[in-house]
């Protein structure tokens, strides 16, 4: 598959590895992509604008919340009878404000390798049917945007929020991506 | 997901969520340890007695946490 990356693909990636290293994360997820993917030198950064979303913005955004270290599954906690808001606040009121946050950073220790989480892997897997969907060789850094959004991902949900944010939506950054393509 | 339909499948028999919930209680757990032993040595608690309230050897808790703190 990485055979089929274009320059600004492969990019993407490396820069990816890069962040994560410089933020001493656990791991590679989809925000540390959305991070290199919205700063890059591809196409993605004028997907992006053509909704009307500012890509240093969604750049900045995304290294914030990997900065903040992996996420808390509230979902599945609740679903065990676990308020993660209360604990949360709970938390704050004895350790200071954003204790959970900071406790998940200092818990991480640098490594020399990084692996991809599995919801990463599944978004590069997702960019490759999609370069073959749109009938395109080689697998670009729209693709790749393409891939993270249609995964169920922290990336994808971040680049989510920040469309509707900017009176955007998912469908529309799509569009905006596949145009792009098509246009290449 | 909604919370009404993991709800469900946490108490139902579907290993992903089932096992997605473990992991975050564990995720959980360790951060909640992290701050708990922190403060416990700011407060003058020796290795062995953190040992002792979390159930584990000194060593253990030692070689978890004693880099950090």
């Amino acid at each position: 598959m990485f055979e089929r990356f274009t320059k600004d693909a492969r990019a993407a990636v490396q820069g990816a590895v890069e962040v994560a290293e410089r933020e001493r994360s656990e791991s590679i997820d989809t925000r540390h992509l959305v991070v290199t993917l919205a700063e890059g030198a591809g196409r993605a950064p004028a997907a992006l604008e053509a909704c009307g979303v500012r890509p240093d913005d969604v750049a900045a955004l995304a290294r914030d919340a990997v900065r903040r270290g992996e996420v808390l599954d509230a979902d599945a906690l609740s679903a065990v009878g676990i308020d993660l808001d209360a604990v949360s606040r709970r938390a704050d009121e004895t350790f200071g404000a954003g204790a959970l946050d900071r406790a998940a950073r200092r818990s991480t220790r640098r490594r020399k390798h990084w692996p991809f989480t599995a919801d990463a892997r599944k978004a590069l897997e997702l960019s490759l049917r999609e370069a073959i969907r749109l009938g395109d060789k080689g697998i670009d850094d729209r693709h790749l945007l393409l891939g993270v959004l249609r995964a169920d991902c922290p990336g994808g949900r971040l680049l989510e929020s920040a469309l509707h944010d900017a009176g955007s939506d998912v469908a529309t950054l799509r569009a905006a991506a596949e145009q792009e393509t098509r246009a290449a | 997901m909604t919370e009404k339909t993991l709800v469900g499948a946490a108490a139902g028999d579907d290993p992903t969520e089932g096992l997605r919930a473990v992991r975050a209680l564990r995720d959980l757990a360790d951060r909640l340890e992290t701050l708990q032993v922190e403060r416990a040595r700011q407060l003058g608690w020796s290795w062995q007695d953190v040992a002792d309230a979390l159930g584990v050897s000194k060593q253990a808790v030692h070689k978890k946490h004693g880099r950090r703190i």
